[in-house]
């Protein structure tokens, strides 16, 4: 960093580093309410399922669900890595395949703006049907197991991405389009150069959406019929009324959703430096 | 007159999506014959419909008695959605220190996935209606209040000041500008959870249920009966959109001077 003379008569040194100090303290101050109400949130369940004596299975307090996962059972062995893999395969596969189909379909639609328009409402119109009522047809025509869940999860999660991708690609200022087909540019360097670049902070939008609709649906797809996942302990300790099992697995369930939702924001700071998401909300 | 040339204007406009539509069905019916395509796969949309219309085919499955049940808990779902979604957004916007509370375990619930949580449900009330009400009302509970925060706080700054200057009370400022203010927020929070009530109250069927279109559907495809599996798929989407018809009406009856989107 260049100081001016003048500045480091003034002890100008310390200064940047003063104000990088009083950044952190600041942001403290701003987000310290979050964590802190999070925390007495359990601190509060705990104390009072303590306090109480409420019994285990209807609301067991927060550390005996952690206990759960963490100190093996007596008479039930979950065989926790088993659900988790089967769980986290089937999250971030249909993650993978809706994020590359459903880019590419909008890439597609969008290419002629009268097929966009055309298709855009369509799939709109779809996105507001409650889409999950169609798993068990699709248990039914593949049977049960992890492609299954899979493919639902991908049904459920499909359309946000389409739908945010195509929009993005659409909202381009007509002025810049005007001025790069004056300079002759073609439709694939309008495409590379203004389109997709515009089009990122709606696709990361969306694949954000569809990163929790992921989880959703692998999970309600357990629930239908499975032998393995998180989604198919819940519903068995259900039966058995082993409630701390299930929010053993609702803790690792959110906790995936969490890393999915952490690597897409990552991934788009990483590619859009310049974006800053939280600028829109409020 | 004028009525009339509206009429045919809306007809001029949207006349290619139904139509878009009902080729699709018939495609859809022609391909079904041409390759004959065993029913317990895909049914022809006519075989469908007469699983509905039909009443010697319709009898077994009890439509009416589903139909019911689902509307029963998509409706109060909804209903204690948007009554404690909006209530608890005008606590959250009213108090200073609600909003402290509040506000970060909304957005912490939020994020995760709460459907996870529906068998919870039916551990603790076992199954029926109720629990089916209280997931639906779970999933689409988090996006009304969110959204009718945001409306309450999206007011301009200086419209505040103005009424400030004047002596505006609290109250009256609440009243006459956060809310009338907040109304859009609140209808497209509403009508996102119009479609996360329908859900939710499906997945609960899918658990655990006696009755109810989401339980019809999961016991046909233990049948492997698929043609009542196509005509509840229908259904839901008719329940949902139906509701999403409603909320779209009352929201153009209380704002007149929100234009269509």
């Amino acid at each position: 960093m260049r100081q001016s003379p003048h500045a480091l008569a003034k002890g100008g040194i310390g200064a940047p580093e003063k104000a990088g100090m009083k950044k952190i303290a600041d942001s403290i101050k701003t987000h310290y309410q979050t964590p802190v109400t999070i925390i007495s949130f359990f601190i509060l369940w705990q104390v009072s399922v303590m306090l109480f004596s409420v019994r285990e299975f209807i609301l067991p307090s927060p550390l005996t669900a952690i206990l759960r996962l963490l100190v093996p059972q007596p008479n039930a062995n979950y065989h926790w890595f088993v659900h988790i893999k089967a769980t986290l395969i089937e999250v971030f596969l249909s993650f993978i395949v809706t994020a590359a189909v459903g880019i590419l379909i909008a890439i597609l639609i969008s290419w002629s703006k009268r097929i966009r328009d055309l298709l855009l409402p369509f799939f709109v119109f779809v996105n507001s049907l409650p889409i999950i009522a169609v798993a068990p047809i699709f248990l039914l025509w593949m049977g049960y197991g992890i492609a299954t869940n899979i493919l639902i999860a991908f049904l459920v999660s499909f359309f946000p991405i389409v739908i945010n991708t195509a929009t993005g690609m659409g909202e381009v200022d007509e002025d810049l389009l005007d001025l790069v087909r004056y300079l002759k540019a073609n439709q694939w360097q309008i495409f590379i150069k203004i389109r997709f670049p515009n089009a990122l902070p709606y696709i990361f939008s969306g694949l954000k959406i569809s990163s929790t609709m992921c989880v959703v649906g692998a999970i309600v797809g357990e629930f239908l019929a499975s032998d393995k996942g998180l989604g198919y302990i819940i519903i068995n300790s259900q039966f058995s009324l082993d409630t701390p099992a299930i929010f053993a697995a609702l803790i690792l369930v959110s906790l995936i959703g969490f890393l999915l939702f952490g690597l897409v924001s990552l991934i788009e700071n990483l590619l859009m430096p310049w974006y800053d998401p939280g600028k829109e909300k409020m | 007159m004028v009525f009339m040339k509206k009429i045919f204007r809306l007809i001029k406009v949207h006349y290619h999506k139904p139509l878009l539509v009902f080729a699709l069905l018939t495609l859809w019916q022609l391909l079904v014959m041409l390759f004959q395509v065993k029913e317990y796969i895909i049914p022809s949309p006519l075989s469908v419909l007469a699983r509905i219309f039909v009443p010697e085919m319709a009898g077994k499955y009890h439509w009416l008695k589903h139909i019911y049940a689902t509307f029963i808990e998509i409706f109060f779902g909804f209903a204690i959605t948007a009554i404690l979604g909006v209530f608890l957004a005008i606590l959250i916007s009213w108090s200073r220190l609600l909003k402290g509370i509040i506000t970060p375990l909304l957005t912490f619930f939020n994020s995760i996935p709460k459907i996870a949580m529906a068998p919870l449900f039916i551990l603790w009330f076992g199954y029926g209606i109720i629990p089916n009400i209280l997931i639906a009302f779970l999933i689409a509970f988090f996006p009304v209040v969110i959204n009718t925060v945001t409306g309450l706080n999206a007011v301009e700054e200086e419209l505040l000041e103005l009424v400030r200057y004047m002596n505006a009370r609290k109250w009256q400022v609440f009243l006459k500008i956060r809310l009338p203010n907040s109304l859009p927020y609140i209808f497209s929070g509403l009508k996102i959870s119009t479609t996360l009530c329908v859900v939710g109250a499906i997945v609960g069927e899918f658990i655990a249920s006696t009755k109810g279109l989401g339980f019809l559907l999961k016991d046909s495809q233990a049948a492997i009966d698929t043609p009542p599996m196509f005509a509840g798929l229908l259904l839901i989407s008719v329940l949902g959109l139906g509701l999403f018809g409603i909320i779209s009406l009352c929201a153009k009856a209380l704002m007149p001077w929100q234009k269509a989107e």
